[in-house]
């Protein structure tokens, strides 16, 4: 059943598929840190959601960060996010263009918002985890908020690596 | 050799009858009697193994360390029960706060989860197809860089561990880590030039200089600053930025997993610095001077040509004036960047806010003019 | 007093514009232009991706180094352009064969993609369903003790001749960043599987612990390997085999055979180190044997280390009976048989057979042999 993006189920779904390939990501190594998404829309409009991972896990997955103990936040208007998903969706991954790190690098695309910078820090720790995290997005089924759907994959699936 | 054992054993009569006599079966037992603490230390989350958390237990564990170590001086285990006539072997760092960070178990068991391997992590097939010769000038000119930085961010941690003290054998643990990890990105820069085709690039005189300021500091507190703070924050930056920069997977990957191990270093400066300066204020004034006078290095090695202009080309992509001007606004705002974080981190170090007094954010304006 | 850069970076005017005017996109690209050996290195065996034999190409390798280094005494990586300006080092040690060993590459390579975790990969939660009977739990917390105890030696020794080589021979400062990490993980995992056991850590090892310190004082960096590599860990490599055939768990037993894996190769690098020493720099010989002859005394006053020699009488016997303590008695004396006869093999194998004749570790090895002969 397709989700949509933004919410809170498919940000579930990511958790889902992360359990699935518990192997890759356990091999990435401990995955300890909380942050938020903050997805920008139209005037005061944003979805915002909390993304807790522990060990190996994606452990937490909940709407809202309002008063939450956050490493970092990555915000940005909904078009900067659909242009990051719609590249991994065709692609099975994000091209170097639109890794997370590019995107947020001067925030031009993604902001990167933080109080303390050892919080802001895990975001470079895990800064691989994090990006398959994301990647997994393209096994999920997914429409836009206007019934739009992302790209049909242009390549394989990357299956889990060997 | 310098030292030597108190006697020569093979015409000692009394290791002989105690050998001879343990092998009839009269076992001594001394060892068997000792009272040490009877503790169990068990994971706390099944998931995530036996840490060294977990066996921060009583005496055993790092919590039980003082401040000042003023008895023990030989590699006896912390908790373990200590006998007459142990050694002194010569360490020189004996005062808690000079190394400790909290956190440094977890960063060490985090530096052991998230290992990898250039050899077979890198998708070296990758790059070895034709790829843009200016690409690829600037990346093994960037990486012949990198691989004297991390030359040297391997030795740091090294110069200081047989001086340490091994009471503190997790923070230890996790300078070795941080030698595995520097090991590493020497052998991926190395092998990203040499696969480029165009060989090594240029040791750079001006980063040199700079590192072997930084590597010749005088203190522990000082090379901690130094090497995790200072040249932590710009590596860390230097890495992102050719992760930004990368048109390839391979690029991407090499760059992002050696991000992740710097960040690491630069979290540990981070908290060691704040530890310190928690236990020691008065050493604010000390390391704060340090920094006046040593940030300079930092323009020597991330601001060196060898590397600077590497990073405008991979930006630019091309050589003509409207490219490079693309590439020099990127690497402004690289430099400016890297210089506010840098300046957050020695803030949250507990070093206050260092932006009236740095040499760095002072450029980083008159670049922005 | 520390090393001032000759340039203050921030303060050098020729510094700050060329810097100023690179941020402008008016690049000089002088490092483009610097003389150098183009090579594209590329996997030979894709399976075992790229290594560092893989980068053994013309003035890159590792072959072509000669056995003294003249001209690079800084930092840069071997066979970059040397401009005029670079720092030295202050390297102490710039004669190949005073550190390398034939396959150090190798043993780095493998070094890297076998390094393993204490943490996850033994299986603790098993072990925390077993209750050892007090004599072979305190006796294997007592090894495990002895053994946390004196793992990192071969941490800081190493770590401590790093910074002191001159970086052209990088894979051997790389092994020596591989063996740090291995051995604080020895460290890490005998710790804890000690404090896994209920039983805690026991008693401390004085006279290993003025072994360690004759390990730490070596003058040059090959009588620190020699006594580390090879005669040092290639009797705890031995002691690492044995321990495993007495572990009183299939988990212990597989930690023993995870801390071999390392220990082997540590003592790889020793035993090629000196057979490179021994083929490269035959004038040594004499000056190994004098420093052997000090390292075997250590080894044979280790008798005074009951709190070693006798929990492997108890864990070999499994017991304190006295049936017991005579099986584990017979079993403790072959051990220390085969380890004194193994060392003596590696030294035959590296090109020193006269070292058997010269020592009198086979005191040690007599006092054995009739022990055996009387059980």
């Amino acid at each position: 059943m397709s989700v949509t993006f933004p919410s809170l189920a498919f940000f579930q779904a990511l958790q889902v598929a992360m359990r699935a390939e518990q192997e890759r990501f356990s091999r990435l190594g401990f995955f300890d840190t909380t942050f938020g998404v903050r997805v920008l829309g139209d005037g005061d409009a944003r979805d915002e959601f909390v993304l807790g991972f522990e060990v190996f896990d994606c452990v937490h997955v909940a709407s809202g960060v309002d008063g939450r103990p956050l490493d970092f936040v990555v915000e940005g208007p909904f078009a900067s996010w659909r242009d990051m998903l719609d590249n991994i969706h065709a692609l099975g991954a994000a091209d170097a263009a639109h890794s997370l790190n590019t995107l947020t690098h001067f925030g031009e695309g993604l902001q990167v918002r933080y109080d303390d910078p050892d919080g802001h820090d895990k975001m470079y720790r895990f800064a691989e985890s994090i990006q398959e995290f994301l990647d997994l997005s393209a096994r999920v089924d997914f429409q836009y908020p206007d019934g739009s759907r992302p790209p049909v994959p242009r390549e394989k699936v990357r299956r889990t690596s060997a | 050799m310098s030292y030597f054992a108190e006697k020569d054993f093979f015409e000692d009569d009394q290791l002989i009858q105690l050998v001879t006599s343990i092998l009839e079966g009269n076992l001594t037992l001394e060892w068997y009697r000792v009272d040490t603490p009877r503790l169990r230390a068990q994971p706390a989350d099944i998931r995530r193994g036996l840490t060294y958390d977990d066996c921060n237990i009583g005496a055993y564990g790092y919590d039980a360390i003082p401040e000042f170590l003023r008895n023990r001086y030989s590699m006896a285990s912390r908790g373990s029960a200590l006998v007459e006539k142990l050694p002194d072997l010569g360490y020189t760092i004996n005062r808690r706060s000079d190394v400790w960070a909290d956190g440094v178990a977890a960063l060490y068991e985090e530096a052991k989860a998230r290992r990898w391997a250039p050899a077979v992590d890198v998708p070296w097939k990758d790059l070895a197809t034709e790829r843009p010769p200016l690409r690829e000038a600037a990346m093994a000119q960037a990486c012949t860089l990198l691989e004297e930085v991390a030359l040297v961010a391997m030795e740091m941690p090294g110069r200081w561990v047989f001086s340490i003290n091994q009471e503190f054998l997790e923070l230890k643990s996790f300078l070795c880590a941080q030698m595995i990890d520097e090991a590493r990105h020497v052998e991926v820069c190395r092998k990203r030039a040499l696969v480029s085709g165009h060989g090594l690039g240029r040791a750079s005189v001006a980063a040199e200089q700079a590192l072997k300021e930084l590597l010749s500091a005088e203190t522990y507190p000082e090379a901690s600053v130094a090497a995790n703070l200072l040249l932590g924050s710009f590596a860390l930056a230097m890495y992102r930025g050719l992760a930004a920069l990368a048109d390839n997977r391979g690029d991407r990957l090499l760059a992002t997993l050696s991000m992740q191990d710097v960040a690491r270093s630069v979290a540990y400066g981070v908290a060691h610095v704040r530890y310190h300066l928690d236990h020691q204020p008065a050493r604010r004034g000390a390391l704060s001077e340090y920094l006046d006078r040593t940030e300079h290095t930092v323009l020597g090695i991330a601001g060196s040509p060898e590397f600077l202009e590497p990073l405008v080309l991979l930006a630019a992509g091309s050589r003509d004036a409207a490219a490079l001007a693309r590439g020099a606004a990127f690497a402004r705002r690289w430099f400016g960047r890297a210089v506010d974080e840098y300046l957050e981190r020695c803030a949250a170090a507990g070093l206050g806010d260092r932006r009236a007094r740095s040499v760095l954010p002072r450029l980083a304006r008159t670049l922005a003019g | 007093m520390s090393y001032l850069s000759t340039t203050d970076f921030a303060e050098d005017p020729a510094f700050v514009e060329r810097f100023t005017r690179t941020m402008r996109g008016d690049l000089e690209l002088a490092w483009m232009d610097a003389s150098r050996e183009k090579v594209r290195c590329t996997p030979q065996n894709e399976r075992r991706g790229l290594t560092f034999r893989d980068l053994d190409v013309g003035g890159y390798g590792f072959t072509a180094m000669p056995e003294l280094i003249r001209q690079n005494r800084s930092f840069a990586p071997r066979g970059a352009a040397l401009p005029p300006g670079l720092p030295d080092l202050q390297a102490e040690v710039n004669r190949k064969s005073e550190v390398w060993a034939y396959n150090v590459e190798g043993y780095y390579e493998e070094a890297m993609t076998r390094q393993w975790n204490a943490t996850t990969d033994i299986p603790w939660a098993e072990l925390q369903e077993i209750d050892l009977p007090e004599d072979i739990g305190k006796a294997y917390a007592q090894l495990l003790t002895f053994l946390t105890e004196v793992e990192m030696i071969a941490t800081d020794v190493p770590a401590k001749w790093l910074g002191r080589l001159n970086a052209d021979f990088f894979e051997v400062k790389n092994f020596i960043a591989t063996q740090a990490m291995d051995e604080a993980r020895h460290a890490e995992i005998f710790r804890k599987r000690a404090l896994s056991t209920g039983w805690g850590l026991m008693r401390a090892s004085a006279h290993n612990e003025f072994n360690l310190k004759f390990l730490r004082d070596a003058d040059t960096f090959a009588e620190a390997s020699l006594a580390l590599h090879l005669q040092a860990e290639g009797m705890v490599l031995t002691l690492f085999r044995f321990s495993e055939y007495i572990s009183p768990t299939e988990g212990d037993k597989k930690l023993f055979r995870l801390v071999m894996q390392d220990e082997a190769r540590h003592v790889g690098y020793g035993m090629q180190h000196l057979k490179w020493v021994l083929d490269h720099f035959p004038e040594k010989r004499e000056l190994i044997h004098h420093h052997l002859d000090e390292a075997e005394n250590f080894v044979f006053g280790g008798g005074y280390a009951t709190e070693v020699l006798e929990p492997f009488i108890i864990l070999s016997g499994k017991g304190l009976k006295k049936e017991n303590v005579q099986e584990g008695i017979r079993i403790t004396n072959a051990f220390q048989v085969k380890q004194t006869e193994e060392y003596f093999e590696r030294l035959a194998k590296c090109g020193m057979p006269e070292r058997r004749e010269r020592s009198r570790l086979w005191k040690m090895l007599e006092l054995n042999k009739d022990a055996l002969g009387a059980a």
